[in-house]
């Protein structure tokens, strides 16, 4: 479980973040929604102590983020996995290096032959051919760079994954490929994740439930079809400019 | 909001009040430093963890750096003992001029001129390095995987250094003499190889060459740690990356020039 009590953060005098609280339960998948801005980047990473918050807490699994321990901080992160937003890849590394150095722990020195089957079913699990392998980061497409950053996130295979807009800017073939694999994730090895996305679409499709990020809060929390019935202004807004389909919006 | 750009960093203007605010920035700047001081200090009992990766770092500094620490280093000898024929001899006998040079190249010029190419070669390609790895949140990405950026990228980078410099400066401090024994024979008349040599070993201490070579291990030190520590503070994209490289050039020469005056006394020691 992932819960964020009242967490304060911010960068210059206004505040980013102003009292979020927000809980991930065991199992769910939970879709972040929220305009450009707002925090939802910040947000997530205060759940591997990225960044630390001014005020408030952050537990995974009980273990108080901001004042773990290294050990505890150190076996937290092997348990999350984390898809950035722009993949940040390591540029010096090839793609199996990248994933290597995800699936190998610090001390264990696996040696590196041992580690490319593994690296090569990552790698087909998020619909690239293995001889993706051998590239550089800067000779992928952007989709496939995302797509290479999601297959880093699962190596270690977490219990928790925190998807950072995981199919901004992919073709809707493969992103439907990626909303079918945190949807098999989470249904197959029991995975609990935040999808934080612009895609309404595929919020609704991968959420058990959605939350909605505005103005350093959470406006509101629930299961997709009580989201889309939301009397409240700011949720209809945010749901009818980018969701076309909701049922009030009058036919075109 | 308006006391953020549109990037949404902090404007580095400073107005009166802001004076308080900077200074503050400073000092946690400072407590950072410490702060990766001890965590590479606290790494340094675990060398399976880094020794490989500091040995490849080393050859790597290494090689990039010896044709151009060569070429000072006989440029710095051969000015040495050009100027020491020009300005002493006459009075003097001319095998002075052997421990002038001596004394110039291995307190001083080998290991500074040694550094100076090393902040120039190795320090700012660090700083670019890991400020960009900084701004593409590559950093993040290795403590997300739970890696150390620390153990991983830093201090490699600071022992391979601690290694490297004091051979590299070994070897300007040869080259050094060399360019000295070689002009004064052309440009100070009546200087014979022997002389010089003679001068030189007349200065000659054990202690000096192992001055030169612990000043060495310092500047090291100094230049990649500096490096790292300003690349892992990097932000501002690409232009950000471009600034920080360019301060970690001027704060690591300044560093150097100053440890320079500082460590002199070391040298009476014996
Ligand atoms: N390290 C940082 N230093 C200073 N300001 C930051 C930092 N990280 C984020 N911010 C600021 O925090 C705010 C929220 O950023 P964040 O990246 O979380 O937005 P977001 O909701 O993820 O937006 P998007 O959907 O565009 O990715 C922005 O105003 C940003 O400028
Ligand atoms: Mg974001």
């Amino acid at each position: 479980m992932i819960e964020f009590r009242g967490v304060w953060k911010s960068f210059g005098a206004e505040p980013v973040l102003s009292g979020v609280d927000l809980t991930v339960r065991e199992g769910e998948t939970l879709a972040l929604l929220g305009p450009s801005g707002t925090g939802k980047s910040v947000l997530l990473k205060h759940a591997i102590r990225l960044l630390t918050p001014d005020r408030g807490d952050i537990l995974v699994d009980g273990v108080s983020i901001p004042s773990a321990t290294g050990g505890q901080i150190k076996a937290v992160r092997r348990r999350v996995g984390y898809v950035f937003q722009n993949a940040a890849l390591f540029d010096s590394l090839t793609v199996f290096g990248n994933l290597a150095l995800a699936l190998d722990d610090e001390d264990g020195h696996r040696p590196l032959s041992s580690l490319r089957p593994e690296a090569a079913e990552l790698l087909r699990r998020v619909n690239l051919d293995h001889a993706v392998l051998n590239l550089y980061p800067g000779e992928l497409s952007g989709g496939m760079r995302k797509r290479v950053g999601i297959a880093r996130a699962i190596a270690s295979r977490p219990r928790y994954v925190l998807y950072d807009e995981p199919t901004t800017g992919l073709d809707p073939v493969n992103a439907d490929i990626i909303d079918a694999l945190i949807v098999e994730l989470a249904r197959d090895l029991g995975v609990t994740s935040i999808v934080v996305t612009h895609d309404l679409e595929s919020a609704f499709q991968v959420g058990d439930r959605v939350a909605l990020l505005t103005e350093g809060t959470i406006r509101a929390c629930a299961a997709p079809e009580e989201i889309l019935a939301s009397e409240d202004p700011v949720v209809q807004r945010f749901m009818h400019r980018r969701f076309g389909t909701a049922e009030s919006t009058p036919p075109a | 909001m308006a006391s953020r750009s549109p990037a949404g960093e902090p404007r580095r203007v400073l107005r009166a009040p802001d004076v308080i605010g900077a200074a503050r920035g400073e000092l946690d700047r400072v407590g950072r430093g410490a702060l990766l001081a001890a965590a590479i200090v606290a790494t340094l009992p675990k060398p399976r963890k880094y020794m490989h990766a500091s040995l490849a770092q080393a050859y790597h500094m290494g090689i990039r750096s010896l044709p151009l620490v060569l070429f000072m280093a006989a440029v710095g000898g051969a000015l040495a003992s050009q100027q020491t024929g020009a300005q002493f001899t006459g009075g003097l006998p001319v095998w002075v001029t052997g421990s002038v040079v001596a004394a110039g190249v291995l307190t001083e010029l080998g290991p500074v001129l040694t550094a100076l190419v090393l902040i120039g070669r190795v320090g700012a390609s660090i700083a670019a390095e890991l400020g960009t790895m900084k701004v593409t949140e590559q950093i993040d990405a290795l403590y997300s995987i739970g890696r150390d950026p620390i153990t991983f990228l830093v201090v490699p980078r600071v022992v391979g250094g601690m290694m490297v410099v004091p051979p590299l400066v070994i070897v300007a401090n040869a080259m050094g003499m060399l360019a000295g024994l070689i002009v004064g024979m052309i440009a100070i008349d009546g200087l014979t190889a022997t002389e010089f040599i003679f001068g030189a070993r007349f200065y000659f201490r054990p202690w000096v060459l192992f001055f030169s070579v612990i000043k060495g291990a310092i500047f090291g030190i100094t230049i990649t740690f500096l490096a790292c520590f300003m690349g892992l503070e990097g932000r501002g994209g690409a232009e950000g990356v471009g600034r920080t490289t360019t301060s970690a050039v001027v704060a690591t020469t300044v560093a150097i020039m100053v440890l320079d005056v500082l460590l002199v006394p070391l040298l009476k020691v014996a």
